[in-house]
C-alpha cells in the first residue's frame, strides 16, 4: 500500500489535465476502408466493364428489372390475367432499373473519353462501343414504354437541385440512333468464346433496324424509316454472321444460348439466376407467366407450338385442371432436374435472327409498298422452321402474290408466334397502334388511347414539376 | 446469529440430507421450542414511542401490537425473528438473542424520499431530482420468475412500452419509452450498464441487478446528448453489502405450450371444403369430379387426419440456475455471480442457452482513492427454424402448419417427408415438420463487458472519476438448408455462415464538485469522454452441396461459393457539463449542455449541442403545504431540453459504389463483377433532433402510503433521416437527407400505495401511459409506405402500412369490408355485379366501381394507451404477486388469416360460410362459375390483384389485457431455516399469461411480425407463437 503514496494530490490535478487534453485522440474524419466511391474507380478495362456488367444486372437478375417485372406486359393478349386497367405508377420499377443502368453506363463513358491510363485505343473503343450500345437499348426501351422521357447521356445533373423535362420522343430517338450507329462503327464482328455475350456489330445494326422500324410506325409515324430498316435488317442477312437453329425444339437449349441466332441477349447462368423458372412452368398462376387460353388455342398447329407452349401438366390437358393455365415451353429447356428445382438458366433474348428476318421483312415489304421476293424469303425460313420444314396449312408460307397489308398482317402474326413471351409482343401491339382490336374482350372494357403510354412515375412527377405526366394518369 | 455453534458452512451442508430427512418430525418440535417472554419499546428516529405498531414472529405463529407509549411483549424462542410494521414507516426486523429487553428503532418512510437514485453520470437525491426519472428496484424483478431483464421491465413503469413481438426462445422485445420519434433509426432507448453505453439487456442475469432507471424527459436524457432522444436505460448491478458473505441460489424450472391454438378444419370437414371449391369451376361446361370420394371422407371422418400444428408445437421445458456469492468488509466489496439458462422453444428444434458469468469489485485502496471493476461475460446461442413474415411463406413452419392439409400424412409410404397436395392445394407449400426440423441454425453470441473505474476524492466535495471500458461483441452464426428444405432443395443445399467482431471502448472522465453554502447546495459535473466502435464481419454463401452430410461445416463441398466482407468505425468525442442547484430544499434548478462529435455526420455538421434546463418546486416544503399534514412530499417540474439521434451509420454520407451487382456479361457460366453507383454524398447530414419539453408532478401523502406521478410530454423530433426522394431518373432513388419532423405527445402516471401493512400487506401500482404520435412531415412527400405485407402469396404484397403527413402514426390503409352482400341486397350487388355470397367493399365515393379511389384507413397500429398493474400480498410467510399488463385500441393486420379462411382454407370458421340460410357470416360464399356466367355480371371490383386482400376483413382490434404473471411464494420461516445455516428459503409456484382478455382472432395480440422499422409495426404473419408457462422455483441465501 506504499506504492499509493505516488498519488499525490497534485498528480491528481495533472491527471485531470491530461485525461482532458488525450480525449479526442480518434479523429472524426471518415476514412472508409470496405467502401468505394466514384473518385477512385472507372480507371482500369475490369472497372468500366463492371459498370456495364452491373447496368445489365440492374436490368436482369433474380427479383430484378425484366425478370421480376415482365408480367407488367400482361397487357398485351399473350400472357394471361392482363385487364389494361393501367394504374398509376405501373412500370416505375423498369424506369428506375433503366435510368440505374443509365447512371452507371454514362459515368463509365465520362470515363472512358477522359481515357485509360495504359490501354491500347482498339480496346478503348470497344468499350466506348459497348458503353453507347447499352445507353441506345435503355433509351430505347424507355422511349417505346413511357414516350419521351428525360435524355442524360454522360452528366447526371444534382438530383436534388437540378430539375429536367421530358425531351420529345423524336429528341430520344436522335440519340439512340446517333449511340448505335457509333456502337456499329466501334464493335467487333465477332467475339471470342470467352466474351460471346458481349455485343457485336450485327448486334447493333439488328436493333438499330428495330428502332428504324419503331420509328416508321406509331407514334412517330415517318414512313421514310422503313428504308432504312430494311437495310440494316438486311446487312445482318446478308453477313451471314448469325443463321437460325434449324431445329426449332433446339432454339432455347443451354447449347444454342450465346448463337448461332441468339445476337444479344438478357444472360443468365448458375450465379445470375434470371426468373424464378416456376413463373414459366406453374400453370396455376402463382408464377405470372403463363399463357391466355385464347390465344393458345388459336396458335397455329406446328412443331414451333409444340416447343414454345406447354398444355399438359402430367399427361392431363389444363383446361380439364380446371384453374390452369397454359405454360410457357420455351424457356423450359434446361436439364429437368435443375429446372425443377428452380435453378434453371434461361436468357431472355433481346435481339435474335429470326427477329431480324422478320424486321427485314416488315420494313421492306411496307418501304416498297409490296413484298419483294427477298422479304417473302425472309420470312418463310421463319415459318419454314416452324413447322419443322414441311408444308402445313395452318401457318401457310408467304407469297409475292400477296397484299402489302396482308404480308404485313402475316409478319405481324408471325412476330406474335415466333417472339412470344420475349417482351415483344406488346411493343408491336403499340407500334402497329392495333392494341384495342388484338385485346381480349374483357381488356377491351378498360381500354382507352391512353394505354398506348405507361404513366411516367408517380415519384418523378411529385419531386421535379418540370415533368409532364402522360395522358390519362 | 452468534448463537449457533454449529461447525462451519461445509459441514452443515453435508449434514442437510440427515436434516432434511428428518425434517418432518423435527419441525413440530422446533415450533414449540422452548420460548420466553420478551418485551421492547419501538420508538422513532426522534425517540419517541410509536404506537399501534404491529409485532410479528416471523413464522406467523403470534402477533401482538405496542401500546401508546410504543411497549410491547411477546414470547418467542431464542433466534426467531420479530417483524415490526407500522404506517408510515419501513418495516424492521429483530433477531431474538439471549436479553429479555430490547430498544427498536422505526425509520420513517418519508426517508425513502432520500432515496438515491442513479442518474446520467452521477447519482441524485430522489427529492432533488428536477426530472422524470422511473425507477425499478432490483428485488421487485426478484419476485418474479424472471429470465429476461427487457421482459421483466413490462408494465412496470410509466411512459416505458415494452412489447414481446415473438414467442421465440430468446425472441424479440421492442423497448420504447414515451413513442417512436424516428422512421428511420433507432428507436430503442440508450442502454447504459454501469456506466458504459450501449449495453445489451438480454445477455444480463435478472437477479445481477440492483436497480433500472429510466431517463424519460429531456433534463434527464440531454446528458447523453445525440444517443438520449429515445430514453435512457441505466442498469446499476450489484455489489455485496458489508458483513458476512452471502450465498445465494435460484433454481427456475418451467414448461412452456402453445397459448392459443389456431381452430382448424379435421380432414373430413377440409376434404369436403376442397371438394366444393372443385366443383365449382364449372365454367364453359366442364364438369369436375370432386377431388375426395364419399368413402375417403368417410374414412377421415373415421381415422382423422394430420394435426400439422401438433406436430410441429411440444410442450418445451426450461432450467434455470443462478448462483451468486456477495459480501464485502469496510474497505472491499464484492459480487461474483453465475447462470445458466437453458430453454426450449414451443417449435420443434427451436432452443435458448445463455451462460453468463459476473464479477463486480470495489476497493477503497486509500482515504482518498478507489477503484472498482465490472467484468460480465456471456454466451447465448439459439436456434430455430426461420419465421415471420419476411420469410418465403411456404418454407416457414409457423405459417405452413396450420394451413397444410389434413389429409395428408407428414410422412409418405416410404418414409420421406410428404409434399403437399398438388391437386388441390397450394403445391408451393412445404411441409412444416420439414421446415422446422431440418434445417440447422445456430446463432451464438458472446459479449464481453469490461469496465473499471478510478475514483480521486480530490478536495472536500470534488472527485474525480476516471472510466475505461470495453464491450466485445462475437456474433457466430451458421445455418444450413438440405434437400429436405424448400431453401435447400431449391439451391442442392444451402449454407450461410456470419461471423461479426465488434469492439467497443469507452473512457469517460468525470469531474464532481458537491458544495453547500448556507441554504444553497451545488452539484457541478463535467465530463470528457471518448468512445470508439469498430465493426468487422463476413459472410460466406454456400450452395450446390456435392456432399450434404457435411453441409456448412466443410463449404468445400460446395459448387458455389459467394463472401462478402464489411468493416466501419465509428467514433464520438464529447464534453459535457451540468449544473444542478438547490435552494433552501425548495427550489431545485438543473441545466446541462452537451457537445457530441461524431465521425457519421456529415463533414459539414460534425458538432451538435444538446441544451437542456429545469426547474422544480418542492412544494411540501413550503410552510403552508406542511401545515396541512398531507403531504410528505409534493413536487411540480418543468424541463426543456434537446436531444438527438445518430440514425447515420457510417459513411452514409459519402457517395457510394456498391459491389454485387453481379452479371453474365461476357456469357460465361461465371459472372462478371458488377459494381454500381447506389447512392450519392450528402456532406450535411446530421443527427434527428428531439425537442422535449415535460410537466410533472410528484405527490406523496399519508406519509407515504400513496404515491402518485404525473408527466405530460410534448416532443417535437425534427431533421428525420428519411430518404429524400429524389427523381428516379437520376439513377438513384433517394438521398438520405434531415427532413420529415414526427410530434409524440402524451401523458403519464403512476400510482403505488399500500393499502395494508402488517402482517397481511398489499403492494399495489399502476402505470398508464397514453402516447399521440403524429407525422408533421415527410420532406416533400405526402405519405410513406412500409412493406409489411409478407413474401408473396397473400395478395397483399402492395403496401398497407403508411405514414401520412398531418395523421397519427402507423395507419393502415386499404379498401373497407363491409362483409358479404345479403340475398336481400341483391340488387345492390349487382350494381357492382356481385352476387349474394360476394364479398362487399365499401364503395367510399359511390361511383359504383371498387378502385384505388375507395382506400381508407382501414387501422391504426398505435395504441391509445397501455398499462400495468403490479400487486403483491404478503401474509405471514407467503406471497403473491401478480401483473396485468394490457394494451387498447391498437389495430392489427392478420395476414395469417388470409390463407386459412381463403376457399380451400382450413380454418375452422370456414363451416360458418356465407349461404343462402347463413346470412350472417362475414366469409364470402364459393360461388360456382356456371352461376355466375349465368347471372351475366360484370364485375366493378377493380381492385388489382396484388392488393386483392388488403382490405379491413384482417385488420382486428388489438386491444388486450392479460395476467402476465402470477407467483406464489412461500418463505420458510426464519426460526427453521436458520436452523440449517440458511438465512432464507423461498418457492414459488408462477404462472406466464395464464389469461388473455382479447377480441383478437389470431395466435396472441402481442405481435408484430416486422419490427424492422416502427412504421411496419402491427401485422401478424407467421410469427413465433406465443406460449403459457407454468414454473416452479426455489431461492436459497446462506
Amino acid at each position: 500500500m506504499r506504492n499509493l503514496n505516488l498519488f499525490t494530490k497534485k498528480t491528481g490535478f495533472q491527471l485531470v489535465a491530461i485525461l482532458i487534453l488525450l480525449s479526442s485522440c480518434k479523429k472524426l474524419q471518415e476514412e472508409p476502408k470496405s467502401v468505394i466511391t466514384p473518385n477512385n474507380f472507372y480507371t482500369t478495362t475490369t472497372q468500366i466493364q463492371s459498370a456495364y456488367t452491373a447496368s445489365m444486372s440492374l436490368l436482369w437478375s433474380r427479383n430484378q428489372g425484366y425478370s421480376a417485372y415482365m408480367d407488367d406486359f400482361n397487357q398485351d393478349d399473350q400472357i394471361v390475367r392482363g385487364d389494361l386497367n393501367i394504374s398509376e405508377n405501373y412500370g416505375a420499377e423498369l424506369w428506375a432499373a433503366h435510368y440505374s443502368a443509365l447512371l452507371n453506363i454514362n459515368t463509365a463513358i465520362k470515363a472512358l473519353k477522359k481515357g485509360l491510363v495504359g490501354v491500347d485505343q482498339g480496346q478503348i473503343d470497344d468499350l466506348m462501343g459497348q458503353g453507347k450500345f447499352l445507353r441506345a437499348f435503355n433509351y430505347f426501351m424507355l422511349v417505346r414504354i413511357f414516350g419521351g422521357v428525360p435524355l442524360i447521356t454522360e452528366d447526371t445533373p444534382d438530383p436534388v437541385n437540378v430539375k429536367m423535362a421530358r425531351s420529345t420522343v423524336q429528341q430520344v430517338y436522335d440519340q439512340i440512333i446517333s449511340d448505335f450507329t457509333d456502337a456499329i462503327a466501334k464493335l467487333p464482328v465477332t467475339r471470342s468464346a470467352d466474351m460471346r455475350g458481349l455485343p457485336t456489330r450485327d448486334a447493333a445494326k439488328g436493333l438499330l433496324a428495330k428502332a428504324y422500324l419503331t420509328m416508321a410506325t406509331f407514334p412517330l409515324n415517318k414512313p421514310e424509316n422503313y428504308a432504312k430498316a430494311a437495310e440494316m435488317a438486311g446487312e445482318v442477312i446478308d453477313s451471314a454472321n448469325y443463321s437460325l437453329v434449324p431445329d426449332i425444339s433446339t432454339l432455347f437449349s443451354v447449347a444454342n444460348q450465346y448463337g448461332p441466332e441468339m445476337m444479344w441477349s438478357f444472360n443468365s447462368n448458375a450465379q445470375n439466376q434470371g426468373p424464378d423458372p416456376r413463373i414459366w412452368s406453374d400453370m396455376r398462376g402463382f408464377g405470372d407467366i403463363c399463357a391466355e387460353p385464347t390465344w393458345e388455342q388459336a396458335y397455329p398447329k406446328q412443331p414451333r407450338k409444340d416447343a414454345f407452349i406447354e398444355t399438359t401438366l402430367n399427361g392431363v390437358l389444363y383446361y380439364d385442371l380446371g384453374d390452369y393455365w397454359p405454360g410457357v415451353k420455351k424457356f423450359q429447356y434446361d436439364a429437368p432436374a435443375d429446372f425443377a428445382a428452380g435453378r434453371s438458366v434461361v436468357s431472355m433474348p433481346i435481339i435474335r435472327f429470326a427477329d431480324v428476318l422478320l424486321i427485314f421483312a416488315e420494313a421492306d415489304n411496307m418501304a416498297k409498298g409490296a413484298p419483294s421476293q427477298k422479304a417473302v424469303d425472309a420470312i418463310n425460313r421463319v415459318i419454314d422452321r416452324a413447322n419443322g420444314h414441311v408444308i402445313n396449312s395452318e401457318d401457310p408460307l408467304a407469297t409475292t402474290s400477296m397484299t402489302m397489308a396482308e404480308f404485313d398482317n402475316k409478319v405481324i402474326m408471325e412476330r406474335d408466334y415466333e417472339l412470344c413471351f420475349e417482351i415483344d409482343r406488346w411493343f408491336d401491339l403499340i407500334r402497329k397502334h392495333i392494341l384495342k382490336q388484338e385485346s381480349l374482350p374483357d381488356y377491351q372494357i378498360n381500354f382507352s388511347d391512353n394505354d398506348y403510354l405507361w404513366p411516367i412515375p408517380t415519384n418523378d412527377i411529385q419531386v421535379d414539376p418540370l415533368l409532364t405526366q402522360n395522358p390519362g394518369y | 446469529m452468534q448463537h449457533f455453534t454449529h461447525p462451519p458452512l461445509k459441514n452443515g451442508i453435508l449434514k442437510w440430507k440427515v436434516i432434511t430427512s428428518i425434517l418432518l418430525v423435527v419441525i413440530p418440535i422446533l415450533l414449540f421450542a422452548q420460548t420466553k417472554p420478551i418485551s421492547g419499546i419501538v420508538k422513532d428516529e426522534n425517540g419517541n414511542g410509536v404506537p399501534y405498531v404491529t409485532v410479528t414472529l416471523k413464522d406467523g405463529s403470534l402477533a401482538t401490537r405496542t401500546d401508546s407509549a410504543g411497549r410491547f411483549s411477546i414470547s418467542a424462542a431464542p433466534g426467531s425473528v420479530l417483524v415490526l410494521s407500522a404506517v408510515s414507516y419501513e418495516k424492521s426486523q429483530l433477531t431474538v438473542g439471549s436479553k429479555s429487553q430490547y430498544v427498536i428503532t422505526l425509520k420513517s418512510l418519508t426517508s425513502q424520499l432520500g432515496e438515491v437514485l442513479v442518474i446520467g453520470y452521477g447519482t441524485q437525491k430522489k427529492s432533488d431530482l428536477t426530472g422524470s426519472v422511473s425507477r425499478v428496484k432490483g428485488e421487485d424483478l426478484k419476485l418474479l420468475p424472471t429470465q429476461r431483464v427487457d421482459q421483466a421491465l413490462q408494465g412496470r413503469a410509466p411512459g416505458v412500452s415494452v412489447q414481446n413481438t415473438d414467442g421465440s426462445p430468446g425472441g424479440n422485445t421492442v423497448i420504447r419509452i414515451r413513442g417512436s420519434n424516428s422512421i428511420n433509426g433507432d428507436n430503442s432507448a440508450l442502454i447504459v450498464i454501469d456506466g458504459l453505453q450501449g449495453g445489451n439487456l438480454n445477455s444480463l442475469n435478472p437477479n445481477d441487478i440492483s436497480s433500472i432507471e429510466i431517463l424519460k424527459d429531456a433534463s434527464a436524457t440531454a446528458i447523453y446528448g445525440s444517443q438520449g432522444a429515445n430514453g435512457v436505460i441505466l442498469v446499476t448491478t450489484k455489489l455485496g453489502k458489508q458483513g458476512k458473505a452471502v450465498i445465494n441460489y435460484t433454481f427456475d424450472g418451467s414448461v412452456a405450450n402453445l397459448n392459443n391454438k389456431p381452430k382448424l378444419l379435421n380432414a373430413a370437414d377440409y376434404a369436403r371444403e376442397i371438394n366444393k371449391v372443385r366443383l365449382a369451376q364449372n365454367g364453359n361446361g366442364a364438369q369436375p369430379q370432386p377431388i375426395f370420394s364419399d368413402a375417403e371422407i368417410a374414412a377421415f371422418q373415421q381415422n382423422g387426419g394430420t394435426d400439422w400444428v401438433d406436430q410441429v408445437y411440444r410442450p418445451a421445458y426450461t432450467q434455470n440456475h443462478q448462483l451468486s456469492v456477495s459480501g464485502g468488509s469496510e474497505k472491499v466489496s464484492y459480487l461474483l455471480s453465475g447462470a445458466y439458462l437453458n430453454q426450449e422453444g414451443i417449435l420443434i428444434n427451436s432452443a435458448y442457452d445463455r451462460y453468463s458469468i459476473r464479477g463486480n469489485f470495489r476497493a477503497e485502496i486509500a482515504k482518498w482513492v478507489s477503484f472498482g471493476a465490472n467484468l460480465s461475460t456471456s454466451k447465448e446461442k439459439s436456434n430455430s427454424a426461420l419465421f415471420g413474415g419476411s420469410i418465403n411463406y411456404p418454407a416457414n413452419p409457423v405459417i405452413a402448419a396450420p394451413r397444410f392439409s389434413p389429409t395428408i400424412p407428414v410422412y409418405d409410404s416410404v418414409g420421406n417427408y410428404s409434399a403437399a397436395a398438388l391437386r388441390y392445394a397450394n403445391p408451393t407449400l412445404w411441409n412444416p415438420v420439414a421446415s422446422a426440423k431440418e434445417p440447422i441454425i445456430n446463432n451464438g453470441t458472446i459479449h464481453n463487458n469490461i469496465n473499471a473505474y478510478l475514483e480521486f476524492k480530490l478536495l472536500e466535495g470534488l472527485t474525480l472519476k476516471i472510466t475505461g471500458g470495453a464491450i466485445l461483441t462475437n456474433i457466430d452464426d451458421y445455418s444450413f438448408y438440405n434437400n429436405k428444405t424448400f431453401t435447400g432443395l431449391a439451391k442442392n443445399g444451402s449454407g450461410n455462415i456470419f461471423a461479426d467482431n465488434n469492439t467497443y471502448f469507452q473512457n469517460s472522465n468525470i469531474l464532481t464538485y458537491d458544495k453547500t453554502i448556507n441554504k444553497s447546495h451545488f452539484t457541478i459535473t463535467a465530463v470528457a469522454e471518448q468512445k470508439y466502435t469498430k465493426d468487422f464481419n463476413s459472410t460466406i454463401n454456400a450452395s450446390d452441396f456435392a456432399v450434404q452430410q457435411t453441409g456448412v461445416f466443410d463449404v468445400g463441398g460446395a459448387n458455389t461459393v459467394t463472401t462478402a466482407s464489411s468493416s466501419s468505425e465509428r467514433v464520438i468525442n464529447s464534453y459535457l457539463g451540468r449544473i444542478n442547484y438547490i435552494f433552501d430544499n425548495k427550489y431545485l434548478f438543473t441545466a446541462s449542455i452537451r457537445a457530441d462529435g461524431s465521425s457519421v455526420f456529415g463533414s459539414d455538421n460534425k458538432w451538435g449541442y444538446f441544451p437542456s434546463g429545469s426547474v422544480a418546486w418542492r412544494a411540501s416544503e413550503e410552510h403552508f403545504i406542511k401545515d396541512l399534514h398531507i403531504f410528505s412530499d409534493l413536487k411540480f417540474r418543468v424541463s426543456y431540453g434537446v436531444t438527438g439521434n445518430q440514425a447515420i451509420n457510417p459513411y452514409q454520407t459519402l457517395a457510394h459504389i456498391s459491389s454485387g451487382f453481379n452479371y453474365p456479361y461476357d456469357g460465361t457460366d461465371v459472372s462478371n463483377l458488377g459494381y454500381s453507383i447506389t447512392s450519392t454524398a450528402n456532406p450535411k447530414l446530421k443527427w434527428e433532433k428531439t425537442a422535449q419539453t415535460d410537466a410533472g408532478l410528484d405527490m406523496s401523502i399519508f406519509n407515504g402510503r400513496l404515491e402518485f406521478t404525473f408527466d405530460y410530454y410534448n416532443k417535437l423530433t425534427t431533421d428525420l433521416l428519411l430518404p429524400r426522394v429524389l427523381p428516379s431518373y437520376s439513377g438513384l432513388s433517394s438521398i438520405l437527407d434531415n427532413v420529415g419532423s414526427i410530434r409524440n405527445r402524451g401523458i403519464e402516471f403512476s400510482i403505488s400505495g399500500n393499502p395494508f401493512v402488517g402482517k397481511f400487506s398489499w403492494n399495489t401500482g399502476l402505470t398508464f401511459s397514453a402516447n399521440r404520435a403524429k407525422v408533421i412531415d415527410l420532406g416533400g412527400v405526402d405519405r410513406i409506405g412500409f412493406a409489411s405485407g409478407g413474401f408473396g402469396g397473400q395478395s397483399v404484397n402492395s403496401v398497407f402500412m403508411y405514414l401520412v403527413k398531418g395523421q397519427p402514426y402507423g395507419e393502415m390503409i386499404g379498401y373497407g369490408y363491409k362483409g358479404v352482400w345479403k340475398t336481400s341486397e341483391a340488387a345492390d350487388a349487382a350494381k357492382y355485379g356481385q352476387l349474394p355470397g360476394d364479398p362487399h367493399y365499401d364503395d367510399l365515393n359511390g361511383d359504383g366501381i371498387i378502385n384505388s379511389k375507395d382506400e381508407k384507413v382501414i387501422g391504426n397500429s398505435t395504441p391509445k394507451f397501455i398499462f400495468g398493474w403490479t400487486n403483491k400480498f404478503t401474509y405471514s410467510n407467503f406471497d403473491l404477486s401478480f401483473l396485468i399488463q394490457g394494451s387498447k385500441g391498437n389495430s392489427i393486420f392478420d395476414i395469417s388469416r388470409i390463407a386459412l379462411e381463403s376457399p380451400g382454407g382450413t380454418s375452422a370458421d370456414l363451416l360458418n360460410r356465407w349461404s343462402p340460410s347463413n346470412q350472417n357470416s362475414s366469409i364470402p360464399a364459393i360461388i360456382d362459375q356456371a352461376t355466375r356466367a349465368a347471372s351475366g355480371l360484370v364485375s366493378t371490383v377493380k381492385i388489382p390483384g396484388s392488393s386483392a386482400n388488403r382490405t379491413s376483413r384482417w385488420v382486428e382490434d388489438g386491444s388486450y389485457a392479460r395476467l402476465k404473471n402470477i407467483t406464489l411464494g412461500y418463505n420458510l420461516p426464519a426460526a427453521i431455516s436458520q436452523r440449517f445455516h440458511v438465512n432464507n428459503l423461498r418457492v414459488y409456484v408462477s404462472a406466464t399469461n395464464l389469461i388473455t382478455i382479447t377480441k383478437y382472432k389470431g395466435s396472441d395480440p402481442e405481435v408484430s411480425s416486422y419490427t424492422g422499422n416502427d412504421a411496419q409495426f402491427g401485422s401478424d404473419f407467421g410469427t413465433y407463437p406465443q406460449s403459457k408457462i407454468f414454473n416452479v422455483g426455489l431461492n436459497v441465501s446462506l
